[in-house]
């Protein structure tokens, strides 16, 4: 018996004792929330924002996004476009891997050439409907020699890409991972399919190096690179990231110090306002997410194909208030939202206005107005023959409960405005829902996108009739030729004409309903008061660590 | 005693491959697609479907897991997320797993026995419904709850614990998560215990015993506390394999980078990816046959009547 109390005594005792201190206190650290794991550290593998997020810490690009979201130089110290607009020459910096290997153009073209070999999910970035680089298409199809893609190194400081057509923001998309070099020694040294699952398979040439890290895990710890070419301007020591799943446990880990940086939701942000300490550090964060009612317009889905009318459409997206939404069930800071591209995201080059500032352009077609809405779906009765329409309606639920309550106001919103329609709510796991979607299975799904790159494309180009074979599916000619002109053809080299000929395409899907634009979201943070120099996104890179002071 | 253990070994490997098949089966035919499809087009799906083979019919499909699994590797041993290998991650994560699983047995029986053997020494009196009060409470708290109760008042209201994980500060974040995992195996145990004991010290030799003059800590030591174990450890066994394998929901709370936050992300993430829940489930099952596998040759050594109601049987 004397045994078994000391034996415990000194369990309790080694515990207690080991546990001493606890927290460091170190000012030059950053404690930062994340709200899921990082997918992967190889860029072509990842496809979510906190992905992407790590790698621009670690690794920097051609250019990077200065605090406004321009594009400045980064590992290319500077760049000339041809006049023609179809080829660019970058000079790089001295610039330095980890390992103490240069930066050199030759990583950029593997890397890129990767992605096209590879076939990658971000293959499709590289080739026309994006970035333009010449053969990319052909490359990634093995119709072509990677050696023919439009990329190439005349010396190991200069990089010469070639494009198929004019992209006017191509600077600005070379602050996206896809784009970003890997160091070629380094990764065929590597056991194949390990780059970037560990510290020790990763190595970045970027403000930060990663010290703690494994795919899947909660706790990601980086530090300064002090052989960063611009080190000497990066004053964070080290930056670490806790994934935390629940927002109640990020408030939490807020208020007692334990996070600097912290997302949370839009039950929270009325407690957090009205708490005199903490709302001082409440900030609201536009985003470039456009959340929105994906309507299938396929004649033969399962439920008749109802929505293949264009009234029926019209009739649900008018009955439908968006206001009321954003502020008694998001209550985030999202906008309401009345147009195909959501507001705070690509700014006009000359004018610097959003491509949708103005919200009311297309109003007689997307709006909240009862009346307008029963006119519609007086004509798809009558066109349909028809006064019933019953219709699935799926979102995914494992991603917080403000879709679930969107979901359910939407459902009482217009089975009330529309006497006739019902809704049937159908939550489900995500990975069932993308099944759902893929298969052709739904009626109208509440789906969301999020752009790559800062231009109106990268969202039209999804209801293209390639774009749209796995939602919505609805085709228009008229459309993809506007796109196909914005893209590759005519209008690719005249930045005003592209410009409005990308309103016409908005036009075209708006009065079609293609689908129900809802709201941009916006992103609640806590952030502590003395934490300066954090950069917030809405494109690709949603926040950006390095100008901390 | 050969043929016993031979016996046991065998049935043994069938369940494990009647348990790799059934999950096998069952993750194919779940609904939902393996791959978070969002950015990937048609053609590139049924590229990658036919490059994991999951067109072929199930039955071949398995039989080149089995073949797999066989070289040591699980399913084409990469997740089908980010291609990274499974089998490091994995070990990794079992790891953190074990260690504060370890640390919870070991305090949790050690605690246990404790209350039991107390509680068995006052039966009827008021120590005896102490501590069967605190046992009842440990079974019915689940232990996640007890987790955030912990967190809530000695984390955040007096910050002496790390109020995530933290790797490198091992011992000091592994204390709440292993206290709460243990309040399962105190209770158990020392339900066991006492019950046990108190069996025990009704039997006609403990009487004997204490007509010959032994009394007290001796007699518990000597005759009632050897006997009552057996049973005991049968109860200690499986807690073993539920602590080591991790606690979905506390890894989950706390950040543990445990098998059991791995098996939920793997299960609820984007897409449910076959790989990982497959090589976790066979580890999963591979374990809690292992030790169930052990303690029945354990028995029959110990104790001659199970091998002879086998020889018979």
């Amino acid at each position: 018996m004397r045994k078994i109390l000391m034996f415990t005594l000194l369990i309790l005792a080694a515990m207690v004792t080991a546990c001493g201190g606890g927290e460091e206190k170190d000012s030059n650290t950053l404690k930062v929330m994340l709200g899921s794991n990082a997918v992967s550290l190889d860029a072509a593998q990842a496809t979510d924002s906190v992905s992407f997020e790590l790698m621009a810490d670690c690794i920097d690009g051609l250019t990077q996004m200065d605090s406004n979201g321009k594009a400045i130089p980064a590992i290319a110290e500077s760049y000339d476009i041809s006049e023609d607009g179809k080829t660019y020459t970058f000079h790089l910096r001295d610039a330095k891997w980890a390992n103490g290997d240069e930066v050199t153009a030759e990583d950029f073209v593997f890397a890129w050439r990767r992605h096209c070999l590879e076939s990658t999910k971000y293959a499709y970035i590289m080739g026309a409907t994006v970035a333009c680089v010449k053969n990319a298409d052909a490359v990634t199809k093995k119709e072509a020699a990677p050696e023919t893609l439009g990329i190439s190194a005349p010396d190991s400081k200069t990089l010469v890409v070639e494009l198929d057509a004019p992209v006017s923001f191509f600077p600005s998309l070379m602050c996206f991972p896809a784009f970003y070099p890997i160091n070629e020694k380094f990764y065929n040294s590597l056991e194949k399919g390990t780059y970037g699952t560990s510290p020790e398979t990763f190595l970045s040439n970027g403000a930060f190096t990663l010290t703690e890290y494994l795919p899947g895990t909660s706790n990601i710890r980086l530090q300064k690179n002090n052989s960063y070419w611009n080190a000497q301007n990066i004053s964070l020591e080290n930056l670490q990231y806790q994934v935390v799943s629940s927002s109640d446990n990020a408030l939490t880990a807020f208020k007692n110090g334990t996070l600097n940086l912290v997302a949370i939701n839009g039950n929270q942000v009325e407690n957090v306002k009205n708490d005199a300490d903490l709302s001082k550090n409440l900030k609201i964060i536009p985003t470039g997410l456009l959340q929105y009612l994906s309507f299938n317009q396929d004649a033969k889905n399962h439920h008749g194909g109802a929505l293949a009318n264009v009234n029926l459409r019209l009739a649900i997206s008018n009955a439908i208030d968006r206001e009321s939404l954003v502020n008694n069930y998001v209550t985030n800071g999202a906008q309401a939202t009345y147009t195909a591209i959501p507001i705070n995201f690509a700014p006009n080059a000359e004018t610097g206005r959003f491509f949708a500032e103005d919200q009311k352009q297309f109003s007689d077609v997307v709006s909240f107005d009862v009346e307008k809405a029963r006119r519609f779906f007086d004509a798809a009765k009558a066109e349909l023959g028809k006064d019933i329409f019953d219709l699935d309606i799926i979102y995914a639920n494992d991603s917080g409960d403000t879709v679930i309550k969107v979901a359910q106001a939407i459902k009482s919103q217009v089975e009330e405005n529309l006497p006739g329609v019902i809704l049937n709510l159908q939550p489900m796991p995500k990975a069932e829902y993308l099944d759902r979607v893929t298969t052709n299975s739904y009626d109208i799904a509440i789906t969301n996108w999020a752009p790559d790159y800062d231009d109106p494309m990268t969202f039209l180009t999804l209801w293209t009739t390639e774009g749209s074979e796995i939602s919505e599916h609805w085709s228009n000619l008229d459309y993809d030729r506007i796109i196909t002109e914005c893209t590759t053809g005519d209008l690719a080299a005249n930045y005003n004409e592209r410009w409005s000929a990308m309103y016409d395409a908005e036009e075209i899907l708006l009065r079609n309903a293609v689908i129900a634009p809802l709201y941009t979201n916006a992103s609640a943070v806590l952030i502590s008061e003395n934490v300066k120099g954090v950069d917030f996104h809405s494109v690709a890179i949603e926040r950006v660590f390095k100008n901390v002071k | 005693m050969t043929k016993y253990v031979a016996k046991r070994i065998l049935m043994a490997a069938l369940t494990l491959f009647a348990i790799t098949f059934v999950l096998f089966v069952l993750i194919r035919i779940m609904p939902g697609n393996p791959f978070p499809v969002e950015r990937m087009s048609a053609e590139m799906i049924l590229q990658k479907r036919l490059e994991l083979g999951l067109d072929k019919p199930i039955l071949v499909q398995f039989a080149d897991y089995l073949k797999m699994l066989a070289s040591g590797s699980f399913g084409n041993g990469t997740s089908l997320y980010n291609g990274a290998p499974i089998k490091p991650i994995m070990l990794k994560c079992l790891e953190n797993s074990f260690k504060i699983g370890v640390i919870s047995i070991l305090f949790g029986t050690v605690v246990g026995l404790f209350i039991g053997i107390v509680a068995a020494m006052h039966r009827g009196k008021f120590l005896d419904g102490f501590c069967t009060v605190v046992s009842i409470l440990g079974v019915c708290i689940p232990s996640y709850v007890f987790m955030i109760f912990l967190q809530y008042f000695f984390s955040y209201k007096i910050p002496f614990f790390p109020y995530f994980f933290d790797a490198s500060n091992f011992l000091s974040s592994a204390v709440m998560p292993a206290l709460s995992l243990s309040l399962f195996a105190i209770s158990t145990v020392s339900r066991f215990t006492r019950n046990e004991m108190v069996e025990v010290m009704n039997s006609d030799y403990v009487k004997l015993a204490e007509a010959k003059g032994l009394y007290g800590w001796q007699l518990m030591r000597r005759h009632v506390l050897r006997n009552a174990l057996i049973p005991i450890v049968t109860v200690i066994a499986p807690l073993v394999v539920d602590l080591l394998t991790g606690a979905m929901v506390i890894e989950k709370i706390y950040g543990i980078n445990g098998v059991g936050k791995l098996m939920v992300d793997a299960i609820a993430g984007q897409g449910v990816d076959y790989n990982y829940v497959l090589a976790l489930g066979i580890v999963f099952s591979a374990l809690y046959i292992a030790i169930m596998l052990l303690l029945d040759i354990l028995y029959g050594i110990i104790d001659p009547r199970i091998r002879l109601a086998a020889k018979e049987g």
